[in-house]
């Protein structure tokens, strides 16, 4: 009963939200109610022409009468024509320019100049979603990247176009694999829950309106287990832009699902072209190697090593005990590094799109093909097909709007299932076998592990493919007021396999080894449908904008697990009828619903004071019949006070100034499906039923509450730009599986937990035009973000199995150490500190906690221009620690190679090494890896990257015309090209048991027909 | 304006109302509520089979690496590890750590069984769908079960926490209960099974549990409790049931599916295409140790119990010709690959309810009576009677044959010779002298660690 009344209660809060937003509309809108139709007749229609400085015109500037959604852009001689009356007036505005406002007056001939702008702030529109909003005049906090920046970069998914650009995002790809998906945190982990089958912190991604499921598609291969990124068939080059939303008033209208932000990913539209069509070619080549190698031991330094231990042990080595002396070639060396990845993968890349558009309609058809190959042994590649639509149409009055877009993806990557490949290559001893035999296959003799290229012998190929569509129709009732109806559908059907050949397998087991497979089927549908009233009205000095809308949004996925076994050929593998025994692991279906009430009101008055309100009640099929639905609500503020008389008058180099805060609640219904169900499912055995899980009827959405404030200054009309925000975020109700004694009979339940998770932190951004002038300019742009993320309450937690895991007052991102206690004089082996001096170690005795988070981290972003020459290159910076790359190996003296480190390891008592003592014997295995969980086991990871530079040569007019083309630029662009740490490992991002991420150079061509 | 007014009001309205239904969703078709399991006959008895389909999955009653089976036979010095697996090793040696994974399994698997039981029985009695008859039924089988389990429960770990409903919120924190009150409440259960179950098996086959079934594992509670009388009546009523049960003279024979020996048997049915129980695949060795997946073999103690007669010993131990030595494994199990289901895991037979009774008979001085017993399980390994031999055999003597009996019968068999020699206090002089680091808390496992961390209320046995 106390749970409806506070829904009640809270349904009053979005019933006072419309009422005032209704009442508001009344108190001003009886002053003047022109009926749109009525306004028509005092139109004229006006011709225009915008020009920059120089006199050259701007083709595509966004011309908009003020007030009103109506607009159009210039044609490519930079003419408009527009309907309006004398009083209207026009807002023109072009990114690099600062806005232009006029009256238009009777003239029915305007001849308009932009002013260049030297920062991108002014001129520049962000999509908060539903709505758009200046980026002078947001409330919230919105980051957004450009189809400028993402086209510099030779990369796959588009949000490692992200890493390094923005404030309070972190993007990580992990691993040098192509296709998985990057880990993203937006302003931190909110959730407890934040392992690979079941995690609530992604966030919510939206594709031209269309929400995504964010979770990474499973995979069962042993590279691809963190999972495939849903995001990958999208072609980069037909994303506009991509913006992430932080705060709660920009997050808030995405209620439940905003708790860890939203990412906008939108597509490029058709341009206005008086109806001639041009063609945009983009096309690169290039190739990518790994980033990075680690130092190991040479052959003669790993068999004096190996002598060694067998000296100290005083056991003489044989062939059972040491191969790799006794049987192996001495003098043999193989780099293992260089031959499971050390490779030069090829990459190419073709874009071509059509545009064209009219006053009234405007497409844009387009396609690309990439190609990556790869730097393991053996034929892997990545292919990806995608095929674009983007189509608009308005009627002559504007009162119909009508726009379509599908995006069509397919990508196919061919890797393996190698468990341990990284490992091999760094600890297969370097005089170990010859990896083939004379005739090509792979040589299994003295080998005592497996060949090393023995797992390639297990493909696996991963398809995927996706479609995403989406239609938008509006129109204007009355004016001011429009209805309009989203509706989108998307499809994603993945299905990864791994063949298992018995070439994977030592000849000598051939016999008994049956060929099989493990197929998995993904698919997910989903549609949307989201109905919205928008209103827009000024009234004096206030402008109004307000939508209020509702979404019905319902995702079906499917999993499906097949092995098969049994093949009586190698060619059939790809047809479970060949197989003598097939068996489905896995078969589940979900099906997720989702509604909600928004809405959204904008006030501004004489642009100095803005306010928006933002209010959504959410209902989601995840929660029991009572627990479904909750509201979330959100205000944001701002002020540019660099308008006031006071100001402007006193402090002249101040050009800017806005002060900006938000208050609010998001939440999150991240958790595994049906969970308050009482069920039962077949077992595995004939004829069974059984409950899998415990269930719970009553937990509820987990609540995140965020605050944010901020202030932007520009400096020198603009030149220098900062913005400093500081956020906090508090995520409590945490839904978790919680952790349950197994005498319960299962190990955990999904419930709401009493923890309080906070993040907060500061978001500095700085701008600088360092010089500019007609032939030169170069930009500096700064990001930098100092997260702190604090668990602030956790009742009981000793009680909980969170207990090795978490602690009060500190980061969830923590480990527990050992204290190192440097290497013991008489044994020469580590030793670490007994806390509680009980004679063992255990979790108890780990008494020193570490933030494995990120201290701080950024980018640096430079770009210099000269005449047609332009320079871009991004420095990413993360401060943080990462295992040791030392005990990624055995202990010193045991069989596999080592870590140059290892060379200089403790001999006698006085030795003052970082390394035990050179042994085999079984004293040193528990020192070791001990040690490996004490304070000695974590490495300072920071580092400073060259993420990406690209040169850019934009080909001369003169040129241009004699080839008949519209516009050229050659580039070379390079992704990861090198980077300044003192981690040893193999990267201070992925530490040492993953392939390091790929260093990328291309050379292409970039040509409008 | 008052256009605009209605539009927004209308609108408002209709979104708000149709919001409210549509986020109903059917329940996904691999699931079905538990109100629909126990709406039926069918689907009621089809949530009973899944809990026999699950204790051939469940780690202690599978038969496999971490079953009683196995480390029972660690534990008690019938096996020994032949390669290197630290958490066997641990058992063999009785120096088992409490973070020890297997123990961990073993005890959560047998809560998730219990689990499977109160599930049914709550949903039998909270809903009505059932016919009275098969609710009897079925509530008398699954009493059997959970009885069965709490039974391994408190003789592997002493005291333990006696949970018998579904709800995991009074359940998370629950104490451990005394031995006296889980013994009682075995009890109960299994009076109940044994007034509400039939006579017969359901269609010949012995996975389901009869009135039988429950009496033996009546007997074999007594015989712990050590009311000889009540274990005697018991073993009785289940020998006496001969057209259920006969000792089989064929070893071949006893352990095939539905052998007449079987007084309850587990099916390889419970996992999907697998024709053979988890015993003959890790214990038959395929090649010479040490090897990872038959990771253990016959000490040299148990193989000595057998004298050259002794056709058990042919029967049920395989040999592998080592160079260095040879290897001896059970064979009670045969591999017989992919010709369908042959053999089902044995959980209990009627040669037991024979040693019962003897042994209760010892007690009750009917010496003669427990001869007769004793020598209907030497008759048919081919040794010599008691009765021919050493009619005049006192009582304690008698007490010790039995035990040497039981050991060359059941070994490899669900920890029998554990349960036995901690039941007989013999535990302590036995295994001391032949491991190194025995003590003497050494008789019961450790409480998992991960379990204490989650219910503070657990304590751990001593010694660990």
């Amino acid at each position: 009963m106390q749970n409806k009344h506070i829904i009640r209660d809270r349904c009053i809060l979005l019933v006072l939200l419309l009422i005032f937003s209704i009442g508001t509309y009344s108190l001003f809108g009886n002053n003047k109610t022109i009926n749109f139709l009525e306004l028509a007749d005092y139109q004229h229609r006006v011709k225009g022409q915008v020009k920059d400085s120089n006199g050259i015109p701007i083709p595509g500037v966004n011309v908009e009468i003020k007030g009103t959604s109506y607009g159009t852009f210039t044609d490519k001689e930079g003419y408009f024509y527009v309907d309006a009356a004398p009083t209207d007036v026009l807002i023109l505005s072009y990114i690099g320019f600062k806005p232009l406002e006029v009256t238009v007056g009777t003239s029915k001939e305007l001849s308009l100049a932009l002013e260049e702008d030297v920062t991108n702030l002014e001129a520049v529109t962000v999509n908060a979603g539903y709505y758009t909003v200046k980026e002078r005049e947001r409330t919230g906090s919105i980051a957004k990247v450009t189809s400028e920046e993402i086209e510099l970069q030779p990369i796959v998914s588009p949000l490692q176009s992200l890493e390094g650009r923005m404030a309070g995002v972190e993007v990580e790809q992990g691993s040098g694999i192509t296709g998985l998906a990057p880990t993203i945190r937006i302003r931190g982990q909110n959730s407890l829950r934040n392992s690979r089958n079941d995690n609530g912190n992604y966030p919510l991604y939206i594709i031209d309106g269309i929400p995504i499921v964010s979770a990474p598609i499973q995979s069962p291969g042993t590279l691809t287990i963190t999972g495939l990124d849903p995001l990958s068939t999208l072609n980069l080059n037909n994303i506009e832009s991509i913006e992430v939303l932080k705060d709660a008033d920009a997050t808030a209208i995405y209620g439940s699902r905003g708790a860890n932000g939203v990412v906008l990913i939108t597509s490029k539209k058709g341009k206005l072209n008086q109806g001639k069509s041009s063609l945009e070619i983009n096309m690169y080549s290039g190739i990518s190697e790994v980033s990075n190698k680690m130092k190991l031991l040479n052959t003669r330094q790993y068999i004096s090593m190996r002598k060694q231990a067998f000296e100290n042990d005083g056991v003489i080595p044989t062939e059972t005990n040491a191969p790799d002396l006794m049987v192996w070639d001495q003098n043999r060396y193989t780099d293992w590094q260089d031959v499971l990845f050390g490779g030069t993968a090829f990459a190419n890349n073709i874009n071509m799109a059509i545009s064209s558009g009219n006053e009234n309609t405007t497409y844009r058809i387009g396609g690309s093909y990439n190609k990556l190959g790869s730097v393991f042994p053996g034929d892997f590649d990545y292919n990806k097909l995608t095929a674009n639509v983007n189509f608009s149409h308005k009627s002559d009055n504007n009162r119909f709007q009508l726009s379509f877009s599908a995006n069509y993806g397919v990508d196919n990557n061919k890797v393996f299932n190698g468990a341990n490949f990284v490992n091999y290559a760094l600890s297969v001893p370097p005089n170990a076998p010859p990896i083939y035999k004379d005739d090509g296959s792979l040589n299994w003799e003295n080998w005592t592990v497996d060949n090393p290229l023995a797992v390639l012998k297990q493909p696996q190929d991963i398809k995927t493919d996706n479609l995403l569509t989406n239609l938008n129709i509006s129109y204007g009732i009355i004016k001011g007021l429009r209805f309009k109806i989203s509706t989108g559908f998307s499809k994603l059907d993945n299905e990864d396999g791994i063949k298992y050949y018995k070439e994977r397998y030592n000849p000598n087991r051939w016999e008994r080894i049956k060929l099989g497979v493990n197929q998995n089927y993904s698919k997910r549908r989903s549609w949307i449908l989201e109905p919205q009233i928008i209103f827009n009205q000024t009234y004096g000095k206030i402008n109004i904008d307000a939508l209020m809308g509702g979404t019905f949004q319902d995702n079906k996925s499917n999993f499906l697990s097949i092995t098969a076994n049994g093949y009586p050929d190698k060619s059939l593998m790809s047809n479970l009828n060949a197989a003598e025994e097939v068996r489905i692991t896995n078969d589940a279906n979900i099906h997720y619903r989702y509604a909600a009430l928004f809405g959204r009101m904008g006030l501004n008055w004489y642009k100095k004071y803005f306010l928006n309100i933002t209010g959504r009640r959410d209902g989601s099929s995840r929660f029991g019949s009572d627990r479904r639905f909750s509201n979330f609500w959100a205000i944001g503020g701002a002020w540019i006070f660099s308008g006031e008389k006071v100001i402007e008058e006193n402090i002249s180099f101040l050009s800017f100034g806005k002060l900006r805060a938000s208050y609010g609640t998001t939440g999150s219904d991240q958790i595994p499906d049906y969970g308050f169900l009482d069920t039962y499912e077949a077992t595995e055995g004939i004829g069974g039923l059984y409950p899998t899980q415990l269930f719970n009827p009553d937990y509820s959405w987990e609540v995140n509450k965020k605050i944010e404030a901020s202030l932007q200054l520009g400096f020198l009309n603009d030149h220098f730009n900062m913005e400093v925000s500081w956020y906090r975020n508090r995520s409590s109700n945490q839904l978790v599986g919680y952790p349950l004694p197994a005498i319960t009979g299962f190990t955990s339940v999904q419930a709401n937990l009493p923890a309080l998770v906070q993040n907060s932190g500061w978001e500095v951004l700085l701008n600088s035009m360092n010089l500019s002038s007609k032939n030169f300019s170069w930009q500096t742009s700064i990001n930098m973000t100092i997260p702190k993320n604090k668990l602030l309450e956790f009742d009981n937690i000793d009680d909980t199995s969170y207990a090795s895991q978490y602690r009060v007052g500190h980061p969830l991102n923590i480990s527990f150490f050992y204290q190192y206690d440097g290497i013991n004089q008489e044994t020469g082996f580590y030793q670490i500190v007994d806390a509680n001096e009980d004679g063992r170690y255990n979790n108890d005795d780990r008494v020193v906690i570490k933030n494995m988070g990120r201290e701080y981290y950024g980018g640096i972003n430079n770009h210099i221009r000269y005449k047609g020459l332009s320079l871009q290159f991004l420095f990413e910076y993360i401060k943080q620690f990462n295992g040791s790359h030392i005990f990624r190996a055995t202990p010193p003296g045991f069989s596999g190679n080592k870590p140059v480190e290892f060379l200089e390891a403790w001999e006698r008592p006085g030795d003052n090494e970082n390394i035990q003592k050179v042994s085999q014997s079984f004293l040193a295995i528990d020192p070791f890896y001990n040690t490996a969980n004490s304070t000695m086991g974590i490495e300072d990871a920071s580092f400073l990257r060259l993420k990406n530079i690209s040169l850019s040569y934009r080909l001369p007019k003169h040129i241009l015309k004699k080839i008949n083309v519209k516009s050229g630029q050659i580039y070379v662009h390079a992704q990861n090209l090198f980077t300044i740490t003192s981690y040893k490992g193999l990267d201070p991002q992925g530490g040492s048991g993953v392939v390091p991420p790929l260093r990328t150079i291309t050379c292409g061509i970039k040509v409008t027909l | 304006m008052k256009n605009t007014r209605h539009i927004i009001i209308i609108f408002f309205f209709f979104m708000q109302s149709s919001c409210e239904n549509f986020v109903e969703v059917d329940v996904p078709d691999q699931k079905i509520v538990s109100e629909t399991v126990f709406g039926s006959d069918e689907a009621a008895n089809n949530a009973v089979i899944g809990i026999y389909n699950e204790l051939f999955k469940a780690d202690f009653s599978n038969g496999n690496f971490r079953s009683v089976t196995l480390l029972g036979g660690l534990s008690a010095g019938e096996l020994q590890t032949t390669a290197l697996n630290e958490e066997m090793i641990e058992f063999e040696e009785s120096e088992i750590l409490i973070e020890n994974s297997y123990n961990l399994a073993l005890w959560s698997s047998a809560y998730n069984i219990i689990y499977l039981c109160n599930a049914v029985i709550d949903g039998l009695r909270k809903y009505n769908g059932v016919s009275e008859e098969m609710k009897a039924k079925l509530m008398g089988e699954v009493q059997f079960v959970r009885a069965f389990v709490y039974f391994y429960l408190v003789n592997l770990y002493g005291k333990v926490p006696l949970i018998q409903s579904p709800d995991y919120r009074e359940n998370a924190l629950a104490s451990r209960a005394e031995k006296t009150e889980i013994y009682e409440a075995i009890i109960d259960d299994l009076e109940n099974a044994v007034a509400i179950l039939g006579e017969s098996y359901e269609g010949g086959e012995r996975i389901r549990p009869n009135k039988y079934t429950a009496m033996a594992l009546m007997a074999r509670v007594y015989l712990f409790l050590e009311d000889w009388e009540k274990a005697e009546t018991y073993s009785t009523q289940v020998i006496n049931s001969t057209e259920n049960y006969a000792l089989l003279n064929d070893l071949d024979q006893v352990f095939l599916a539905n052998s007449q020996e079987a007084i309850w048997q587990i099916s390889p049915a419970g996992r999907a295409l697998s024709v053979i129980p988890n015993e003959p695949r890790i214990f038959i060795l395929t090649s010479a140790p040490p090897q990872s997946n038959q990771p253990t073999a016959i000490t040299k103690k148990q193989l000595m119990l057998y004298s050259k007669k002794d056709i058990r010993s042919e029967y049920w131990l395989g040999v592998f010709p080592t160079d260095v030595k040879d290897y001896y494994y059970p064979t009670k199990y045969r591999i017989h690959d992919s010709e369908g289901i042959k053999e089902y895991s044995m959980v209990m037979r009627l040669a037991e309810q024979y040693f019962i009774r003897a042994e209760a008979k010892v007690h009750l001085e009917n010496l003669t009576g427990a001869i007769t017993d004793l020598d209907k399980i030497r008759e048919r390994a081919n040794l010599d009677l008691i009765m021919n031999l050493n009619s005049g055999i006192t009582g304690e003597a008698l007490l010790d044959s039995i035990q040497i009996e039981r050991q060359r019968e059941l070994f490899t068999e669900w920890g029998h010779r554990w349960l036995d020699i901690k039941r007989t206090g013999m535990a302590p002089k036995i295994l001391s002298g032949t491991k190194t680091s025995w003590q003497d808390t050494d008789v019961l496992y450790p409480i998992p660690e991960e379990e204490r961390s989650k219910n503070p209320n657990l304590t751990q046995n001593n010694g660990y």
